[in-house]
């Protein structure tokens, strides 16, 4: 299955009707550059500013969790028991899809459609797995959502990267039809790459989350 | 010296890629007339945000109005206290995220795409998106009061323990507009800065970027920034608030949070974004000064640097709002202070332009730009400025205490962010009002509305630093016959009156001129224009430009007018 470029709006050359004069001081039509159109990667860019903005919000989160974690004598409460089994297995899971999303990228640079999908799907299977684990952080941890500042935090951050997530695999499931649609070829993969830009900024979400509550954090 | 500074007598250094035909498109283009909804396109949107910010801006000047009424005279019951901490609360709300914020961000993403010479937006259906997000957000902050009291000043952090004990569902809805407006307004910043990195016509570098697209991409820089921050925060305090969590309330050691917590957040945030909300204001008068004296701006360069001054040092000061960080003091008095230096070094440097039009340039040119409307908006922002500026001097040598807390941090407020950042706003819109809709406003009316809009803010922001002076606290709701504030309070008054009179005459002149169609026609070029947006008609067509002229400095215009024969029809020197 090889990849053709029939996508309507990727780098779409200026529209020029004929319809509007240009007009100048000095009143004649010059002969210039056409208008600009966009350079290779503005959706990459477009996802990274994202990224940027999401990790100010994560940010503001930590900021109250270490606030509050300095002021506390116990941290976490005592009466806590939350395992690190289920956050290692989606810690090993996130590595795995960061390298099944890079095989899907590798994949449409070389042109090789089959390959791409295929990695796209094992990346969506890994993204679902990593959901569904994480639902489970919530039900089984033991303590309600307001019971204390910790619950509140634990449940927020790890929300954070929940919502990230299914943003991320609705995006990735968008981006594997349109490579079955044949949207991508090996130098206009540009959707593609943003749609990994943002899975991986995920991955990083977890990451961060998984160092702050269970690294900085004793668990039994 | 100037010229010799921003001269570009060798032809610029334009990647081969960025030429024209360097990727000819493997489709015909005229088969592809046009691929975008009409509903997405950047001239359309930012006009409806420039729309919404004025209707919004309606909305918060009859606030203030009601405000000012109740306290104009000594034990008035105009309103009572309930309703006066909501008028503040909701005014203050309204006139940061609902007006100057979407002003801005309207003016930015209809003008920015012009100035650089590009068809259209990045991403025009997310621009499209952004707006009818914000305007949900903008209905549902409105609202808010409609559903229960909201009552805790904009920064949602009077009483101290944020509003915990403020029962309904106000508030609740009030935090979730106000996530819904940030996030829109985010959403356009990204846009806005990807179209300036990405879509930039052939030969405009990032030098070369006009000064107001430059303003507009750093002061979206700080809002990138900052505003997530206020997201997050707006939305822990719901979480705290709806589902009866405990970060910002409680105390910490027992299993609740931090009740200091709250303004340290909302300040680190709110900070840089007032900032941020001013930037647009200079890059926008820097535009006006460098057009209307007929040249180049003193120094393009350290105009610009001098923007990029402005954005990272407004990080610096946030500190010097929250009364409680005593520890670190001198370093917020510093930071508070150094975010003014280059806005007074951009100021000099309109002043030295200026002088030098009136040295070397031609003496009738400089007379007409300088008694035009968009000139005399400029001319009339710098005594706001200049006083807003000194007010700030005071409140940053006082960080954390009593001008913080009394009507000097009101006043201060009012002359930077209302006074100069809306005087800056109206500016651009008498400027670039005539691009966008093909009429120009009326030149009696503008001078009416100047001389109110100036003069009231003039009375107004010296009445309430003088309040600052006589120790009267905001939020004040009423005061006695025998206390000394009545005069102060009368003149404050008389001067939102009048602000408030000159607002009615402008927008009743918007209304006219352009949704009527009485003004005059603008032309392709009202005021001898510099920039590439003055290089196609008005209101320009969809696709905004047939063909560009060659781009050899940040002023393409201006390098046409002064050698015609020289650059027009030339074939290319470095092909």
């Amino acid at each position: 299955m090889a990849m053709v470029a029939v996508s309507p709006t990727d780098n779409l050359p200026v529209p020029a009707s004929g319809r509007a004069p240009i007009v100048l001081p000095s009143g004649e039509p010059l002969p210039g550059p056409v208008p600009g159109r966009p350079r290779r990667g503005t959706s990459t860019i477009g996802t990274l500013l994202l990224c940027t903005a999401s990790a100010m919000v994560l940010g503001a989160v930590m900021a109250v969790y270490f606030a509050i974690k300095e002021g506390s004598t116990t941290w976490p409460p005592s009466d806590v028991h939350v395992g690190t089994y289920i956050p290692t297995i989606i810690t090993i899971t996130a590595i795995m899809s960061g390298f099944s999303v890079q095989w899907g990228i590798f994949s449409a640079r070389r042109n090789d459609g089959r390959n791409a999908v295929m990695a796209l799907i094992l990346t969506l299977f890994l993204g679902l797995a990593m959901a569904n684990l994480e639902w489970l952080t919530f039900v089984r941890s033991g303590f309600g959502f307001n019971d204390h500042a910790y619950g509140t935090l634990y449940d927020v951050l790890i929300g954070f990267h929940l919502l990230h997530l299914l943003a991320a695999i609705v995006m990735l499931l968008v981006l594997s039809f349109r490579t079955m649609a044949g949207h991508f070829s090996g130098d206009r993969h540009d959707a593609l790459r943003a749609g990994a830009v943002f899975w991986q900024y995920t991955n990083v979400v977890w990451f961060t989350v998984v160092t702050v509550l269970f690294i900085f954090s004793r668990h039994g | 010296m100037t010229d010799t500074m921003n001269d570009t007598s060798t032809y610029p250094q334009v990647e081969e890629g960025a030429r024209p035909g360097a990727e000819a498109p493997s489709h015909p283009v005229a088969a592809l007339d046009d691929p975008w909804p009409a509903g997405a396109d950047h001239k359309y949107i930012g006009s409806l945000f420039i729309a919404a910010a004025l209707l919004f801006l309606v909305v918060g000047v009859v606030l203030a109005l009601a405000m000012r009424a109740q306290l104009a005279t000594a034990e008035a019951e105009i309103v009572g206290d309930r309703t006066y901490r909501q008028l503040f609360t909701m005014h203050g709300v309204v006139s940061v995220f609902l007006f100057l914020l979407p002003v801005w961000l309207g003016l930015g993403s209809a003008i920015v795409p012009l100035q650089i010479g590009a068809s259209r937006l990045a991403f025009p259906r997310l621009h499209a998106m952004a707006f009818w997000v914000f305007l949900a957000g903008g209905a549902m902050v409105v609202a808010a009061p409609a559903l229960s009291d909201v009552f805790h000043g904009w920064a949602l952090s009077d009483p101290v323990p944020v509003m915990l004990g403020l029962p309904g569902q106000g508030p609740d809805m009030l935090l979730l507009g106000l996530v819904l407006v940030c996030m829109a307004a985010v959403l356009v910043v990204i846009n806005i800065v990807v179209t300036i990195l990405q879509l930039r016509a052939p030969g405009l570098t990032l030098r070369r970027v006009p000064i107001f697209s430059w303003s507009i991409m750093v002061s979206g820089a700080v809002l990138l920034l900052a505003l997530p921050v206020l997201i997050g925060a707006f939305g822990m305090l719901f979480v705290d608030r709806h589902y009866g969590a405990s970060l910002f309330s409680g105390f910490t050691g027992s299993r609740g949070g931090n009740p200091l917590l709250w303004p340290r957040l909302f300040w680190f945030g709110a900070y840089p974004v007032l900032w941020a909300l001013l930037i647009p204001a200079l890059g926008a008068a820097s535009e006006i000064v460098a057009t209307m004296s007929g040249r180049r701006l003193f120094s393009r360069d350290r105009a610009s640097v001098a923007l990029v001054g402005i954005g990272v040092l407004c990080f610096a000061g946030w500190g010097s709002e929250v009364p409680t960080l005593t520890r670190a003091r001198p370093l917020w008095i510093l930071g508070a202070l150094a975010v003014m230096a280059p806005v007074a070094l951009l100021i000099l440097n309109w002043l030295a332009t200026m002088r030098l039009a009136g040295k070397e340039g031609d003496r009738d040119a400089v007379r007409r730009g300088f008694a035009s409307t968009p000139m005399l908006w400029v001319l009339g922002m710098l005594p706001v400025l200049g006083l807003g500026l000194a007010a700030s001097v005071v409140s940053a040598l006082d960080a954390g205490r009593d001008a913080h807390s009394n009507y000097w941090q009101v006043g201060q407020q009012h002359a930077l962010f209302f006074g100069a950042a809306t005087i800056g706003a109206v500016a651009a819109l008498s400027f670039w009002g005539p691009k966008l809709w093909g009429r120009r406003l009326s030149e009696a009316l503008g001078k009416l509305e100047l001389l109110a809009i100036v003069g009231g803010s003039l009375l107004m922001v010296l009445g309430m630093l003088l309040l600052g002076v006589q120790d009267m606290l905001v939020h004040t709701s009423t005061f006695d016959s025998n206390d000394e504030w009545a005069l102060a309070n009368l003149v404050a008054s008389a001067g939102g009156a009048i602000v408030g009179l000159g607002l009615i005459v402008l927008l009743l002149d918007l209304l006219g001129s352009v949704l009527a169609g009485r003004g005059k026609p603008a032309g392709a070029d009202p005021w001898g224009g510099q920039t590439l947006e003055w290089a196609t008609t008005s209101p320009p067509p969809r696709h905004n430009f047939d063909a560009l002229p060659e781009i050899r400095s940040d002023a393409p215009l201006l390098d046409l007018r002064r050698a015609p024969a020289a650059s027009a029809g030339e074939p290319e020197e470095v092909s």
